[in-house]
C-alpha cells in the first residue's frame, strides 16, 4: 500500500533530525568552519573595517559555500554505506519526496544555523547592525537553494572515486547565480538599499530547485545505486 | 513508419558507424571550403570598423568559437537527455565525444577573446559577462569529464553524466542571466561589453559563414569521435571485426 | 602586405587569436583522428587475441 507523499517525507525528516541529534557535536563542524573562514579574511586582508565591509558580501558568501559544500558530504554518505538509501530506493515510496525531505532537513541543520549565526560573522567584517536582519534572510534563502543544487551533485557523485572534490567542482559552477544575487542582497542591505530585487532572483531559483532538484537528485541516486 | 525506422537505425551502432563514415569528408570538406571564403571575407573583403579599425576582425575567431562552446554543451545535453530517456548507447557515446571538443572551443573562446580585451580595454581579463559566462561553461565541462572518469562502471558513468549535462544546460541560461545582472550592476563608463560593432553586410557575412564552418567541422569532429566511441564500447560486436579488418 | 599585417597595429594580438582559433581547429581535428586510430588498433588487438569474443 503505498503511503500519501507527505507522511513518507515527515517520516524521513523526523528520523533525520532524531539521528543527527544523536551526535551534536557534528551539527557545530560547518557552523565553526564558516567562523574561521571568516576569520581568516581579515587575516589575510585588511583590519581597517571600512576595506572589510566593501569585501563583507563576498566573504561571507563564499564562506557560506565552502561551509554548505563540507556539510554535503553528509547529506547521502552514511545512509548510502549502511544501505539504508538503497532501502529507500526499493521500498516503492516516492524516492523524490524521500530526498527532498532529506534536503530539507539538511537545510535546517547546516544552513539556517549558519544564515542564523551570521550576524557575528558580519558584525567582525563591519556590517552595520541594521543590515543584519537581511543577512540573515539572504544567507537562508541562499543556503536552502544550495542543499537542494547540492543534493543533485551528492547524488551524483555517490559512487565516484575522489568524491569529495569532485563533489564541490559540480557543484561551484552551477551555485553562481545563487551567490551572485545572494551576495548583492547582502550588499544592497549593507549600503541601506532595498533587497527586493535579488531577493526574488533568489527566490525564483529557489522555488525552480524545489520543483526539479529533488528530481534530479532521486534519477542520481537511483543510477548510482544500480 | 518511417520515421520510427530512421530512429531505430540511429540507435544501431554498425548503422551509425558507416553513416560517420561515409559523412565526415563531406563534412569536413564543405566547412575547409567555408572557412577559407570567411576568412577571406573577414580578413580581407570586409572594412575596417570605424571605432575598433582592425581589431573588430577578431570577431571573426572569437564569436564563432564562443557560440560553438555553447552550442556543443547544448547538443552533448540533448544527446544525454536522448541516452537517458531512450536508453540509446549510441546517444551516450555522442554525448562522451562532444565533451573534449566543447571545452577547447571554450578556451579559444576565452583565449581569443582576452587577445581582444587587451588592446580594447588595456587589460587581458576584464569580468566582461560574456567572457565570465564562458569562463563558468568552461568549469560546467571540466566538472563533466571529470565525473565521466571519476565513475568505474561506463554504463553508470554514461547516466550519471547524462544528468549532470542535463542540470547543467537548465542551468546555463540562468548563469547567464545572472552574470548579465551582476555585470550591469558594476557598469564602468567604458562599454564593457565584448565589442559587437555595428556590422553592415560585407562585415556580416564572413561572421554568418564562419558561423556555418564552424558547424560543419563540429560534425566532422563529432563524427570521428563517435566512430571511436562507439568501437571503444562495442568491443564484443561481430560488425566490429568487419569494419577493422 | 605589411599593411595587412600590422592590421593598423592590432597585429600583435589578432594574428595570435587566429592562431589560437585555428590551432584549436587543428588539434581537436588531430586529436579526433587519434582517437579513432587508437580504438581500431585496440579493437583489432581484441580480436586477435579473442576472435570468437572480441572481450
Amino acid at each position: 500500500m503505498k503511503t500519501p507523499a507527505l507522511e513518507v517525507a515527515r517520516l524521513v525528516a523526523a528520523r533525520d533530525l532524531r539521528l543527527a541529534f544523536r551526535k551534536p557535536s557534528q551539527l557545530l563542524q560547518p557552523l565553526m568552519f564558516f567562523m574561521i573562514v571568516a576569520t581568516l579574511f581579515p587575516l589575510t586582508l585588511t583590519p581597517e573595517m571600512s576595506r572589510l565591509r566593501d569585501a563583507a558580501p563576498g566573504v561571507l558568501w563564499v564562506g557560506a559555500l565552502l561551509s554548505s559544500l563540507l556539510a554535503l558530504e553528509f547529506l547521502f554518505r552514511d545512509d548510502a554505506q549502511d544501505g539504508t538509501l538503497e532501502q529507500f530506493a526499493l521500498s516503492g515510496q516516492s524516492l523524490t519526496w524521500m530526498l527532498f525531505a532529506k534536503t530539507c532537513v539538511h537545510w535546517m541543520l547546516s544552513g539556517l544555523p549558519l544564515a542564523l549565526s551570521a550576524p557575528i560573522a558580519a558584525a567582525m567584517l563591519g556590517v552595520p547592525a541594521a543590515a543584519m536582519w537581511s543577512v540573515v534572510a539572504s544567507l537562508a534563502l541562499g543556503g536552502f537553494a544550495l542543499s537542494l543544487v547540492g543534493a543533485v551533485t551528492a547524488g551524483l557523485t555517490l559512487g565516484a572515486r575522489r568524491g569529495g572534490v569532485l563533489l564541490s567542482l559540480l557543484t561551484l559552477p552551477l551555485a553562481v547565480p545563487i551567490l551572485v544575487f545572494g551576495a548583492a542582497a547582502t550588499g544592497r542591505a549593507i549600503s541601506g538599499d532595498d533587497i527586493a530585487g535579488p531577493m526574488y532572483y533568489l527566490g525564483a531559483i529557489a522555488v525552480l530547485g524545489v520543483t526539479l532538484a529533488p528530481l534530479a537528485a532521486a534519477a542520481a541516486v537511483r543510477i548510482g545505486l544500480e | 513508419m518511417a520515421t520510427w525506422t530512421w530512429f531505430h537505425r540511429l540507435g544501431s551502432p554498425p548503422h551509425v558507424y558507416g553513416f560517420a563514415r561515409r559523412w565526415t569528408p563531406w563534412f569536413g570538406g564543405a566547412a575547409a571550403v567555408c572557412m577559407v571564403v570567411a576568412l577571406y571575407g573577414g580578413l580581407v573583403l570586409a572594412p575596417e570598423d570605424y571605432q575598433q579599425k582592425d581589431a573588430f576582425r577578431m570577431v571573426y575567431v572569437h564569436a564563432p568559437a564562443a557560440w560553438l562552446s555553447l552550442m556543443i554543451y547544448t547538443t552533448m545535453a540533448v544527446a544525454a537527455a536522448v541516452g537517458l530517456i531512450w536508453r540509446m548507447k549510441v546517444a551516450h557515446a555522442a554525448a562522451a565525444a562532444c565533451a573534449p571538443v566543447g571545452a577547447w572551443f571554450t578556451v579559444a573562446a576565452l583565449g581569443t577573446g582576452m587577445l581582444w580585451g587587451k588592446p580594447m580595454w588595456g587589460a587581458y581579463w576584464v569580468w566582461d559577462p560574456r567572457l565570465t559566462s564562458e569562463l563558468v561553461l568552461l568549469f560546467l565541462y571540466l566538472g563533466y569529464m571529470g565525473l565521466r572518469s571519476g565513475i568505474e562502471d561506463s554504463s553508470k558513468a554514461d547516466k550519471a553524466s547524462a544528468v549532470l549535462a542535463v542540470v547543467g544546460v537548465i542551468n546555463v541560461p540562468i548563469i547567464k542571466f545572472s552574470v548579465e545582472w551582476w555585470n550591469s550592476l558594476h557598469q564602468t563608463p567604458t562599454v564593457m561589453k565584448m565589442g559587437k560593432p555595428t556590422m553592415d553586410t560585407a562585415m556580416l557575412w564572413p561572421l554568418l559563414l564562419m558561423f556555418l564552418a564552424f558547424a560543419l567541422y563540429f560534425a566532422a569532429v563529432l563524427l570521428i569521435r563517435l566512430r571511436a566511441e562507439l568501437l571503444r564500447r562495442e568491443r564484443n560486436a561481430s560488425w566490429v571485426r568487419e569494419v577493422v579488418s | 602586405m605589411s599593411e595587412f599585417l600590422s592590421m593598423s597595429g592590432y597585429g600583435r594580438y589578432l594574428w595570435p587569436a587566429f592562431a589560437l582559433g585555428i590551432g584549436v581547429v587543428v588539434l581537436n581535428l588531430v586529436m579526433a583522428l587519434n582517437s579513432l586510430s587508437n580504438a581500431r588498433k585496440e579493437a583489432r588487438r581484441r580480436l586477435e587475441i579473442d576472435p570468437e569474443n572480441a572481450a
